[in-house]
């Protein structure tokens, strides 16, 4: 019956987060409130379409969650206390109170980004995990493993379900905010309306905003971050054009702004205000909307106001993106000269190196500047580095009107019309020779693909000079090896010899390669104190041990010899040392076979191959091993080993 | 998806628990952040009609009473079924009478 299914779905949507919070408050464990919802949700399912749609639907599903929620805990603990739990949830209006603190915890700090944005958009918003994966071009499996993973994570950590103490709240809001503002711009750049799931991403932002900002009303950033939202999708369909091309700010047809969301927009914005609050970044960047919003024409926008807040907001937010928009207001309000030699001392800043926004802003004030020539070769270098189709057609269209103009130029001042060689095109014969091995041609080729994407295919061979190919050295491998720095710089004598340009190499060194001494200790095991006991324990073990990782997580609980600190896996013995000892008992709880570690997840109901006997988990994966480890400390599990002595520690029968 | 739903003239007059108890609906949507502006009507209102070059202003109120607007809701959703949800817990509230829902382009 889809008809029933769609109204469960849309009480879902509207009632999960107050559902889920209030057993959370029961049951203390945000996971396991949702797996009780969701048996909730299956009653529902099960019932509704035979006796039709209760009076009152999302009472019918609290008051069932509910229940559950009751026999798990008469189930687990002893009576007293469950009847203080039971009175305590029953306490009328907190509804609001569980949600604010559902969102908290759903953003807590112990969990990656990733999980955090994927357990408020299914816990918070009630979304699917099918619509998380498809509003984030992800496969479904992946985003249910997240999912469970976070839970997993929040359980381990302990994170219960109080409220970030008054300490700790500026920094947990800061972290909610973040995750609302990732997912508003996630649905935001998705311009070509293809998927409007992607779209619907700006409205759950949105909504969820809006919630944090009512539930939260003394929280200046969070209504801060409302007004840039709304302000921000009061120009969404003025963005793009009818056949999906994007149309830049000051292009836009006003008249087709939203002045509903507008006005919703200056309305937080005065909220924020009036706490009086020193603005935050959010409240900084709302008030840059608000400059735009009020602004009846382009040609009105008080782009003095709007340079002065950037000066403002990059104080609070130092960084190279933030600093580059400073750029593009410098460039209105003082004209392009100063905006340029804003944009122009970003060149050098690695965390910009591939960004398009950088040669399409540059773009942008070097026509400007009619210096046509150079502002073509910006653009076309922003569309090779862009991901985005409409903003890839808007970038080759803005290349090729600076082409004209530069052309029109060239006519009016008769110079030669021959066309000169390129980066682009040197650098493709360079690579075609018949001479070159591929191993030679690959290692010349990673040079001088970085050098095309930072100076653009269209640079004349004439103005490639010694100074901009060391910009690009500096910026892309200046803290690399040196025995990197000396590769790359080989490649460009080899390439300066080949173009007849000698000099080209003349302003990079030769870095003096020292041969790296084996580290003397072996380098320290990472503390990561937020890993689960699991993940402590096998990189304690991984650490001490210097075994295989294959070796080590093939261990089974019946092997381990803890008396003697070892256990044997396949022909080996894996050995440890008193870290390891402490932890292994704790991570064994009782279990006496089956793999040593084991997924967090629970098992599909079929397979039989290699799983707990006590809890039907499989052997946790060294890819999902080597994922988490990555994610924790940057670094492989195989690194962790001891290198050095591994020997003496392994021996091979 | 955003849509309108809009209420008829009931027959009833409000009473005072009615008002408290839409102000509370009223702050739920707000809280929900579904709601992006409501507003009650006055009755009557002006008949604007045009026919040809001519334009002609009428005063209310107007017989068919029953098809006027009493009040408004502009709510932005998911779906349409999360609409009839939200016009389904309004018309308990206010009882007997009828609401419309129709959404929103552009």
């Amino acid at each position: 019956m889809p008809e029933v299914r769609r109204t469960i779905d849309a009480v879902w949507k509207l009632e999960s987060a107050r559902i889920v919070g209030g057993l959370a408050r029961l049951v203390h464990d945000v996971g396991l409130a949702e797996e009780l919802a969701q048996d909730a949700l299956v009653a529902a399912l099960e019932q509704w379409p035979t006796a039709g749609i209760p009076d009152n639907p999302g009472a019918w599903l609290t008051t069932v969650a509910r229940r559950r929620a009751i026999d798990h805990l008469r189930r687990s603990s002893r009576t007293t206390e469950i009847n203080t739990e039971i009175a305590y949830a029953e306490q009328p209006a907190q509804a609001q109170d569980d949600v604010l603190r559902l969102i908290f915890v759903c953003c807590h700090p112990a969990l990656p980004r990733d999980a955090r944005v994927a357990l408020t958009l299914r816990l918070v918003a009630g979304l699917s995990a099918a619509e998380i994966a498809r509003a984030f071009l992800q496969d479904e499996p992946q985003v249910v493993r997240r999912i469970a993973a976070a839970k997993q994570t929040l359980a381990e950590e302990g994170v219960g379900f109080a409220q970030p103490p008054g300490a700790a709240l500026p920094g947990r809001l800061a972290s909610v905010l973040e995750v609302l503002y990732l997912v508003f711009n996630e649905g935001y750049s998705a311009t070509e309306g293809q998927d409007l799931i992607r779209a619907d991403l700006c409205r759950e932002a949105l909504r969820l905003g809006r919630m944090l900002a009512t539930l939260a009303p003394d929280e200046a950033e969070a209504h801060g971050l409302v007004a840039l939202m709304e302000l921000q999708a009061s120009r969404s369909a003025a963005r793009t054009g009818p056949s999906g091309e994007l149309i830049p700010l000051h292009e836009q047809n006003r008249g087709r702004w939203d002045q509903l969301l507008i006005k919703r927009g200056f309305a937080a914005m005065l909220r924020a205000r009036a706490l009086g609050a020193p603005p935050g970044p959010y409240v900084v960047q709302a008030a840059i909307a608000v400059c735009h919003a009020q602004a009846r024409t382009a040609a009105d926008t008080d782009w003095a106001r709007i340079a002065t807040l950037y000066d403002a907001l990059v104080r609070l937010l130092p960084t190279a993106v933030v600093r580059l928009n400073r750029a593009v207001a410098i460039g209105f309000a003082r004209g392009p000269a100063a905006g340029l030699a804003e944009a122009d001392a970003l060149l050098t800043d690695p965390a910009l190196r591939d960004y398009h926004l950088l040669p399409a802003v540059r773009g942008d004030l070097l026509s400007r500047l009619s210096r046509h020539e150079e502002a073509r070769r910006e653009f076309e270098r922003a569309a090779v580095l862009t991901r985005n189709h409409a903003e890839r057609e808007f970038l080759r269209r803005r290349a090729a009107e600076s082409r004209r103009a530069a052309e029109s130029r060239w006519a009016a001042e008769s110079t030669p019309g021959a066309a000169p060689a390129t980066l682009g095109t040197a650098a493709a014969a360079f690579l075609s020779r018949d001479d070159l091995d591929r191993a030679t041609v690959r290692s010349y080729g990673q040079t001088l693909t970085r050098l095309r994407r930072a100076l653009g295919d269209s640079l004349p061979v004439a103005e490639l000079t010694p100074d901009r190919v060391a910009t690009v050295f500096t910026t892309a491998w200046g803290s690399a090896a040196a025995k990197t720095w000396n590769r790359h710089r080989a490649t460009v004598r080899s390439f300066a010899a080949w173009s007849s340009l000698p000099a080209l190499a003349e302003a990079l060194d030769r870095r003096p390669e020292t041969a790296q001494p084996p580290p003397a200790t072996p380098p320290e095991l990472p503390e990561s104190p937020a890993a689960s006991l699991r993940e402590r324990t096998l990189w304690r073990l991984l650490h001490e041990s210097s075994a295989p990782v294959t070796a080590v997580l093939a261990l089974n609980v019946e092997d381990l010899d803890l008396e003697d600190r070892r256990a044997r896996s396949g022909d080996r013995w894996v050995t440890w040392r008193s870290g390891t000892a402490r932890l292994l008992p704790e991570l064994v709880a009782g279990r006496t076979s089956g793999p040593l570690f084991l997924t967090d997840r629970r098992p599909p109901p079929s397979g039989t191959a290699d799983r707990c006997p006590h809890t039907g988990r499989a052997r946790l994966s060294y890819e999902r091993a080597e994922y988490l480890c990555k994610q924790a400390t940057g670094r492989t599990l195989s690194s962790l080993r001891q290198r050095g002595n591994s020997r003496s520690r392994l021996s091979t029968r | 998806m955003r849509f309108l739903m809009i209420q008829k003239p009931a027959d009833t007059q409000p009473d005072e628990k009615l008002f408290a108890e839409m102000g509370a609906f009223v702050e739920e949507l707000t809280a929900a952040g579904v709601l992006l502006a409501t507003g009650g009507l006055e009755p009557g209102g002006l008949l604007v009609s045009s026919h040809g070059d001519e334009i002609t202003v009428t005063d209310g109120p107007f017989a068919e009473a029953k098809e006027a607007a009493a009040g408004f809701a502009l709510i932005e959703v998911g779906t349409k079924e999360e609409a009839i949800e939200l016009a389904r817990r309004f018309r308990k509230i206010v009882g007997d009478g009828e609401s419309t829902i129709q959404q929103v382009f552009g």
